[in-house]
């Protein structure tokens, strides 16, 4: 294990030198965060801040803190926030229409002032103390200490969170997921539907767009033998969008010749 | 070696007893045919709430003990608010079991074919009683925990379900939605400033527990700047939950747009338990530090009283208009946090459940104003309700005269009560904002009475529907609280006053 910390309460100089090099790099990444436009690139630089952390807790002796944190928070739910980003399209940009007039200055204004207040005040904070404790809490190991904690102190807090869990579960059925309202029909059902039908006339299965006309597209409706079109030749989702191409210009007039 | 923890499960009963009615209900929804899922899920609710009550006095003689590795305090007003929650609970349960409120399908596109199909069908999302008790279960433990670890499950696993039930509205779904997804935005933001308090709280006194914070500021070791900053931020996290200015804005839309049932169960249990736990942090945790933080808590009880009642006047909608309300509530309590003593503590508990009855009541009426498309809430369209029925418009009126504080309600004896404790510690500009807060706010409430019954009605298309029992029965007893307890005060008074301690 690393122990660049183990005289706690003064910091020795690796820890200074690596605080001194990797914090300037996550400020600058968390503000590339915020400013990006591109929603990936967030993504990426959220990562990158949070990796920063993970050293951070690893160069304190909180080793398990830092693991955790790399692999559930720089692996599971950035990774989850990449699928999403997928799912929502890599190329799109945010909105930057401002509803409220003024709210952008106002709420960079404010962020400066709240950043800087908190920035002189931590500053003037010491502990008031030296740091105590660190080498008896990790005297079993880093591990068996927070197993210790969270299976005597707080075992409370630990069970409740499964209600929390649970409550998450529930919660995504609720919203996302949707029961049938009818019953799916069959193979069976639609066999017995084309041949006990009124008509047989889609008993052989309905015809194929477009192949038996002059165009081989999916929009284009099917000619019967009597030259007229068949709109039952195209699917129903592209009906319901207005997809389909009119198919009077395709039907086969009769030649005038033979009229004659 | 580790040795086992002892939990003591017998004191923590009746949020186990709670928790274990809402597994069921999940099991229920995964096992029982749709048919008898309703009725099922209402009476395993009931049933859980009454059974937990029933622990609630078997423990309550027990009290001044700790539970769950001293992480739970179960002390006298800890066992009255968790009382509280579980009665208000009930009653708001009766309202919601009315499941004409809620979304057929929450899963469906509002306005699409799936949704017209689910309404058709009759079905309904029975989820909402295993999540409502969810709520419970975080709500009970709440203001009992005495650690900062514990606060921050609890406010996750009261807020969670609330945040999802505020979403189902059945009619106008996509306000309901928005307000769910502006509920659950703020709400995780409000978290984060807990957990950034309750770091600075630790790194000041090296103890999670209340005691241990308290410890440390009498000993005077810890850096001041770190317990200005956790005290602040964690008021921050606080404050946003009971609704207080300038941490409020999210009450107007997330009442308006949640289905009215839960926003009684909101308005009423929700600001219990924050309170409950409100109180035992400055009591207990920050007392000793009251110099730092009472100048600040002034200034935002001021506002909120301030705000809430000014605010409400200019409402058009009567659900926006009863969340201002509930925000100048919210103001009226904070000066029972500053009082810091014991009748400062009996007066919040006494107002409290004053305040919780009548806002339950006051909702149960807003579900029965309807037209064809479902609940009106349009103040304007309410002129003239009185004459078409009377006796619901009388009940709203009453709840309204107890929300101003008008003598013979509970309302009156609450609002006494507090600024009499205000008083007593000194605070005199608290009182006065608060007494002129309220007259702002008694005009608001009597121009709803004069619209009500001394105004011709216009539009005939609004209805009173008829309740079913269930809400007739939670709108009466309502009213019943509201007035025994502004005409026998001591009926209550004295129940508080035996329970007004922490254990510090």
């Amino acid at each position: 294990m690393l122990n660049l910390a183990l005289h706690v309460g003064a910091t020795k100089t690796p820890e200074a030198v690596l605080f001194w090099f990797l914090a300037p790099l996550a400020v600058i990444a968390a503000l590339g965060m915020l400013m990006a436009k591109k929603a990936v690139h967030s993504a990426l630089l959220l990562a990158w801040v949070m990796i920063t952390l993970a050293i951070f807790y690893i160069a304190q002796d909180a080793l398990f803190l830092g693991i955790v944190q790399i692999v559930v928070y720089t692996g599971a739910v950035m990774m989850l926030f990449l699928f999403i980003l997928m799912l929502v399209g890599v190329d799109s940009s945010d909105s930057l229409v401002e509803n409220i007039k003024g709210q952008r200055p106002a709420s960079i204004a404010a962020a400066i002032g709240m950043g800087g207040l908190m920035v002189t005040l931590i500053g003037r904070a010491s502990l008031g103390r030296s740091a105590v404790g660190l080498v008896a809490a990790n005297t079993n190991g880093n591990v068996q200490g927070l197993a210790e904690q969270l299976f005597t102190k707080y075992v409370w807090a630990f069970e409740v969170i499964s209600a929390l869990l649970i409550t998450a579960a529930l919660g995504a059925m609720v919203l996302a997921h949707s029961q049938k309202v009818r019953s799916r029909t069959g193979q069976r059902d639609l066999s017995i539907a084309r041949f006990r039908g009124d008509s047989l006339a889609s008993a052989a299965g309905l015809p194929s767009s477009g192949v038996f006309a002059r165009h081989n597209a999916v929009d284009v409706p099917a000619l019967l033998p009597d030259g007229s079109a068949a709109p039952t030749s195209i699917s129903s989702v592209l009906k319901a969008r207005g997809d389909m191409i009119e198919s009077a210009i395709f039907e086969l007039q009769p030649k005038e010749e033979e009229e004659n | 070696m580790l040795t086992a923890p002892v939990l003591n499960y017998s004191l923590l009963a009746p949020i186990l007893v709670v928790l274990g009615g809402a597994l069921l209900g999940v099991l229920v929804e995964a096992f029982l045919s749709k048919a008898v899922r309703p009725a099922a899920q209402l009476a395993i609710a009931l049933g859980t709430l009454v059974l937990s009550f029933a622990q609630i006095i078997r423990v309550r003689n027990l009290t001044s003990l700790t539970a769950a590795v001293n992480s739970v305090t179960i002390d006298g007003a800890g066992v009255f608010i968790q009382g509280t929650i579980l009665v208000l609970a009930f009653i708001a349960l009766l309202l919601i079991a009315d499941q004409d409120n809620f979304a057929a399908q929450a899963s469906a596109v509002p306005g699409s074919e799936e949704e017209r199909s689910a309404i058709a069908t009759g079905k309904i999302q029975t989820e909402i009683f295993p999540l409502t008790l969810f709520a419970v279960a975080g709500m009970m433990l709440f203001p009992l925990a005495s650690d900062l670890i514990t606060l921050f499950v609890a406010l996750e696993v009261l807020s969670l379900p609330l945040y999802l039930m505020a979403g189902l509205s059945r009619r106008r779904r996509l306000l309901s939605q928005e307000a769910a997804l502006k509920y659950f935005l703020l709400g995780a933001y409000s978290s984060a400033f807990f957990l950034f308090g309750a770091a600075f709280l630790y790194g000041f006194s090296g103890s999670l527990s209340l005691n241990g914070i308290a410890a440390a500021i009498t000993g005077g070791q810890g850096n001041d700047v770190f317990l200005l900053i956790g005290i602040a931020f964690l008021s921050v996290g606080l404050l946003f939950k009971v609704g207080a200015v300038p941490f409020h804005s999210w009450t107007p839309d997330v009442y308006q747009g949640a289905p009215t049932p839960i926003t009684a169960f909101m308005a009423a249990c929700t600001k219990v338990a924050a309170f409950g736990a409100t109180l035992r942090i400055f009591y207990v945790g920050l007392s000793a530090a009251q110099w730092e933080w009472k100048p600040i808590i002034t200034v935002v009880a001021i506002l909120t009283m301030a705000v809430g009642a000014i605010a409400a006047i200019a409402q058009r909608d009567v659900k926006r208009a009863l969340a201002f309300s509930s925000i100048a509530h919210a103001g009226f309590l904070l000066t029972g946090v500053l009082a810091l003593n014991k009748s400062g503590l009996s007066a919040s508990l006494f107002y409290i459940v004053a305040y919780g009855f009548t806002t339950i009541g006051a909702f149960g009426i807003v579900t029965l104003v309807r037209d064809s498309a479902g609940e009106v809430t349009d103040l304007n369209r309410w002129i003239g309700l009185g004459k078409k029925s009377p006796f619901i418009s009388g009940m709203f009126v009453l709840f309204l005269l107890s929300f101003a504080g008008i003598p013979l309600t509970s309302g009156f004896i609450g609002k006494f009560s507090l600024f009499n404790a205000a008083y007593e510690t000194g605070n005199i500009t608290v009182v006065v904002v608060g007494v002129l807060a309220s007259a702002v706010a008694a005009f608001f409430y009597l121009r709803i009475v004069v619209m009500l019954f001394f105004t011709e009605p216009t539009n005939d298309s609004v209805t009173v529907v008829i309740p079913s029992i269930m809400t007739r029965f939670a709108i009466t007893f309502c009213a019943l609280v509201t007035v025994v307890l502004g005409v026998y005060p001591s009926l209550l008074l004295n129940t508080t006053q035996t329970f007004a301690n922490f254990l510090k």
